[in-house]
């Protein structure tokens, strides 16, 4: 038997609305008729994921776009919870992770935690371990840079610089409270922590820290925060590259529906973020607890997140947008 | 919560907060941030020194949500300043007019008004909120809700 997981997404936009509407059969979410707060309309299964006989699971969606899902918290939980309860009616599961703001909403998933017996995860653990894997094979090729962590006061943050310093590289994070307790530097605020370095990690989850005139001439970003670590567009000989991608072993089968779901999640055809195989790993392993919860995140469980997702044959991806990158 | 109405306070009267809501609004600082209770003070700057980002506001906000049975609106402290300015005009190009300024030492009790200077950007407005802040929007809610 696979083990078995779920997955929980909202509209990333009133387009992935539609999707999802067209997905669940409702032609007034579909044409754009309803705008996704009724509780009885479009929650359901948007596709079926599959890694060989190894792990099967479904992805579900809520039909609520970001600002609706920020401006009552209560109503996006009560909303996930129904998914969730629903999918496991259909079918029990091991864990259930949680994609863009469904992680971020309840206090980074521990209102949701209370309201279900299965662990839930927010893909905070396989963020940092795509970031973190991702920036050493930049830092690979430029041995004597300082790698500037900017967002290194929230958890992806923090452990990521912890990561890249026990790795031996030279760190300097954006908030003297990251720096706590680490072998690393600290800056005052994005900018000074980004001044001189070839390689700045954009940690924070949302992103709009860093002007793009702080940055070194030539400098790579590694960037996990949506929709961009800088203020402005990058400039002239500044590499963005996607900290989060992550390519697939053979045996991954996201169906059709689940290719069409990458596509428009903006995945490309190639690759998933790494939140994505977050409750895939966790149900495997079989462990009751989650990975990442509220703002917990340890540095140890991200590298034990690290050899389980990689014995399964998950590896983080160096991409620029949706294809690979090279450095 | 039956003791309303609260009074605000102010940058020169931290001391008399009421113990029973902020005892609330420190908790859920201190559990939004990762932080015990003790490092928490009505008077920290959230941002600077407390090392709050973005999406840690909407934790607390829920938090306190939970804590009060209240519904913070978005944009709440803005909203605020915006009401009360009639038809005079916000912001030009991002910059804080001087009638916002004058709206938003008014609606900010809790922060100095020689930390509003002229120039001062939208953006940059959240970096002045104190823990007081937050605690003066929940005795502001706790208020309305009791009238």
């Amino acid at each position: 038997m696979p083990a078995r997981f779920l997955f929980l997404v909202h509209a990333l936009s009133p387009v992935h609305r539609r999707f999802i509407g067209l997905r669940r059969a409702d032609p007034a979410i579909t044409l754009g008729l309803r705008d996704g707060t009724d509780p009885y309309r479009a929650i359901g299964r948007i596709c079926r994921l599959r890694l060989g006989a190894v792990a099967a699971g479904e992805v579900w969606g809520v039909p609520l776009d970001p600002a609706q899902m920020i401006e009552d918290q209560e109503r996006a939980l009560v909303r996930l919870e129904r998914a969730a309860r629903l999918a496991m009616l259909e079918q029990p599961v091991a864990a259930i992770g949680l994609g863009s703001l469904a992680a971020v909403v309840g206090g980074r998933g521990e209102a949701l935690q209370e309201r279900l017996s299965v662990p839930v995860t927010t893909g905070a653990a396989a963020t940092t371990w795509a970031l973190w894997k991702n920036t050493v094979r930049v830092l690979e090729r430029r041995p004597d840079a300082t790698a500037a962590v900017i967002g290194a006061a929230g958890p992806v943050g923090r452990a990521v610089a912890e990561l890249l310093a026990a790795d031996g590289y030279r760190v300097r994070v954006d908030a003297k409270r990251a720096a706590k307790g680490l072998d690393v530097e600290a800056a005052d605020g994005p900018e000074a922590a980004a001044k001189g370095c070839a390689v700045v990690v954009g940690a924070a989850t949302t992103g709009g820290l860093l002007p793009p005139q702080a940055l070194a001439s030539g400098a790579v970003v590694v960037d996990v925060a949506l929709p961009s670590i800088l203020t402005g567009p990058a400039p002239a000989g500044v590499r963005m590259l996607a900290g989060e991608a992550v390519s697939c072993p053979p045996s991954w089968d996201p169906g059709l529906w689940g290719r069409a779901y990458q596509v428009l999640a903006g995945y490309g055809p190639q690759q998933v973020y790494a939140c994505l195989i977050e409750p895939l790993v966790l149900a495997v392993e079989g462990r009751g607890a989650p990975y990442a919860l509220g703002r917990k995140l340890e540095a140890a469980t991200v590298r034990h997140f690290a050899a389980q997702a990689e014995a399964l044959g998950f590896q983080p991806r160096l991409a620029a947008g949706w294809w690979a990158a090279s450095i | 919560m039956t003791k309303a109405p609260y009074a605000r306070i102010s940058v020169d009267t931290f001391d008399s907060a009421d113990p029973e809501v902020w005892g609330k609004v420190r908790t859920a600082f201190a559990e939004a941030l990762g932080r015990e209770e003790d490092e928490v003070e009505l008077q920290h700057k959230i941002i600077e020194e407390l090392d709050a980002e973005s999406l840690d506001f909407l934790d607390i906000a829920f938090r306190l949500e939970r804590a009060f049975d209240i519904k913070i609106p978005r944009g709440g402290i803005e909203n605020t300043a915006k009401a009360g300015m009639g038809d005079e005009v916000y912001e030009i190009d991002g910059v804080l007019t001087d009638a916002a300024i004058t709206r938003l030492r008014e609606a900010m009790p809790e922060v100095d008004p020689a930390e509003f200077p002229a120039g001062l950007r939208v953006t940059e407005v959240a970096e002045l909120f104190r823990v007081a802040t937050f605690y003066n929007l929940v005795v502001h809610l706790l208020n309305e809700k009791a009238a």
